[in-house]
């Protein structure tokens, strides 16, 4: 039976004291599992998803990601954890100083690999993600599809446990959205990686199977 | 030229900060010497009934390092050149003792008038001139001089030292984002600030550089010495290779402190 990676008991997340964005919601994700957030604009899916990522603190409840409390977690603490996780975000968050083949790298020169493991896992993924001779581009002379599967790239990069996508192909064509969706399905299918996805819209064609959280008026129900 | 300017912006403090602590320091030095040379020069002049001993006037104050008793024929000498008509042979059986008294230390004008003070105390002791005011004047000059460089060298230091948070707050502004990233995949405090640390050694350096060079020239020039009208006592320019080791490890100091603090208070981007 596949463990639980994220735990939520009478979770409560609020920017403004006395004003909550999620209220004393309960579920949890499994280990392996392919999950979609969604609810209408500002219900509080991104909010949710930051909170998983230790941008934002319970105000109650209990919250915990592969088995790390993320309540009272110190820096150093969530320093460690986020080398776990594996996250991307709508506008792709890429350094725009640094090219494409550092930007990839990133995860694992934090993770303190050796020089060539870092060059091999970046080639391998370069590759993998369609992006091969586009090694020692600028995310600036890139297309948005480009810059979101270097960042795709950049979030496998140290096999995470967890991904964690907001709004992955918000600003995607037809062609970089699917491009994405098969790398995250890849993901979770070869690598068994935990996928937790923001979206307005759960892709139709999608191959694995998911569970569907949905948030509405700050609740969070559990849909399938 | 943007990433010149920005060197300039910290080099510039850097630089004034390290001028002014090692302008205190030379200053600090040259009055050392000259107090050592004036202390080895300066003598008391002590007229006694009775002979003195060395030991006798430690215990008056330990201060007083030598003791030289002035030939009796000299003052007789002096008498004679004056054509006095006395039994200068008879005068000689009357004379008291005359001594030079040497300090460790050249004296503050307190100090000075505590030892007569103690001196005239002593059995025997006629006489103690200390030939106070031909030295008080250099001295309070120097120690004015010493004063200013003090408060010269603290208001540099504030000043300067804000400028330097001043401009590393402008390249946290510059790296934040990237910083922010950095963060969102676990890199730890020291890495993510790592290319102000970068930053900050290498104008850390140049600024160093630049101060030895102004200072090597200021020394080797006797500038230091003409200016405070010691032309004889000159420092020699090699006491600034230990000093520089010193001024690049303050200025090291002085920006990896503005980046811990700028760091610290370092704010989110959604």
């Amino acid at each position: 039976m596949s463990k639980n990676v994220i735990i939520a008991k009478d979770l409560v997340l609020e920017y403004k004291k006395d004003q909550p964005i999620i209220k004393n919601s309960n579920f949890t994700i499994k280990s392996g599992e392919f999950v979609f957030i969604t609810g209408p604009s500002g219900s509080g899916k991104s909010t949710l998803l930051k909170s998983f990522y230790g941008e934002l603190k319970p105000k109650s409840g209990i919250l915990q990601i592969g088995g790390v409390m993320l309540n009272d977690i110190k820096p150093s603490k969530l320093a460690f954890l986020r080398k776990y996780l594996g996250i991307i975000f709508q506008d792709y968050k890429l350094i725009k100083e640094w090219n494409v083949k550092k930007n990839v790298m990133l995860p694992l020169l934090i993770a303190g690999y050796s020089k060539d493991v870092c060059e091999a896992q970046t080639k391998r993924l370069l590759k993998h993600v369609r992006l091969e001779g586009k090694e020692n581009y600028f995310p600036v002379e890139l297309s948005g599809g480009e810059q979101q599967r270097v960042a795709m790239a950049r979030a496998l990069a140290h096999n995470p446990v967890i991904i964690l996508a907001d709004e992955p192909t918000g600003n995607l064509d037809e062609y970089s959205s699917r491009v994405i969706w098969s790398l995250l399905e890849g993901a979770n299918e070869q690598l068994g990686t935990t996928i937790v996805v923001v979206t307005h819209s759960i892709p139709s064609n999608l191959k694995v199977p998911f569970k569907h959280l949905y948030i509405e008026e700050g609740r969070v129900y559990e849909i399938g | 030229m943007k990433s010149v300017k920005n060197h300039i912006s910290l080099i510039i403090p850097l630089f004034a900060i390290l001028f002014s602590v090692e302008f205190y320091l030379i200053i600090d030095r040259i009055i050392q010497n000259y107090e050592k040379s004036l202390a080895n020069d300066y003598s008391i002049i002590v007229v006694s009934k009775r002979p003195l001993s060395l030991d006798e006037l430690k215990l008056v104050d330990e201060d007083i390092v030598s003791i030289k008793e002035i030939d009796a024929s000299l003052v007789i000498n002096r008498l004679k050149q004056n054509n006095i008509n006395v039994d200068y042979n008879e005068l000689k059986n009357f004379l008291p003792r005359f001594y030079k008294i040497f300090l460790s230390t050249f004296p503050s004008a307190n100090k000075l008038n505590q030892i007569k003070a103690k001196l005239m105390k002593t059995e025997g002791i006629l006489r103690v001139e200390t030939f106070m005011k031909t030295h008080e004047k250099m001295y309070n000059f120097l120690i004015f001089i010493k004063n200013l460089s003090k408060i010269f060298l603290a208001i540099i230091f504030i000043t300067s030292a804000m400028l330097v948070f001043k401009q590393i707050e402008v390249w946290n502004l510059e790296h934040q984002e990237r910083m922010y990233i950095m963060s969102l995949f676990g890199a730890p405090l020291w890495m993510r600030n790592a290319i102000l640390v970068k930053l900050s050694i290498i104008d850390t350096i140049i600024s160093t550089l630049l101060v030895y060079a102004v200072y090597y020239y200021l020394l080797k020039s006797g500038y230091f010495s003409k200016f405070l009208g010691l032309e004889d006592i000159a420092l020699n320019p090699d006491v600034l290779r230990t000093d520089m080791i010193w001024m690049f490890l303050l200025g090291f100091f002085i920006s990896i402190f503005s980046i811990m603090i700028v760091s610290s208070r370092q704010p989110k981007i959604s």
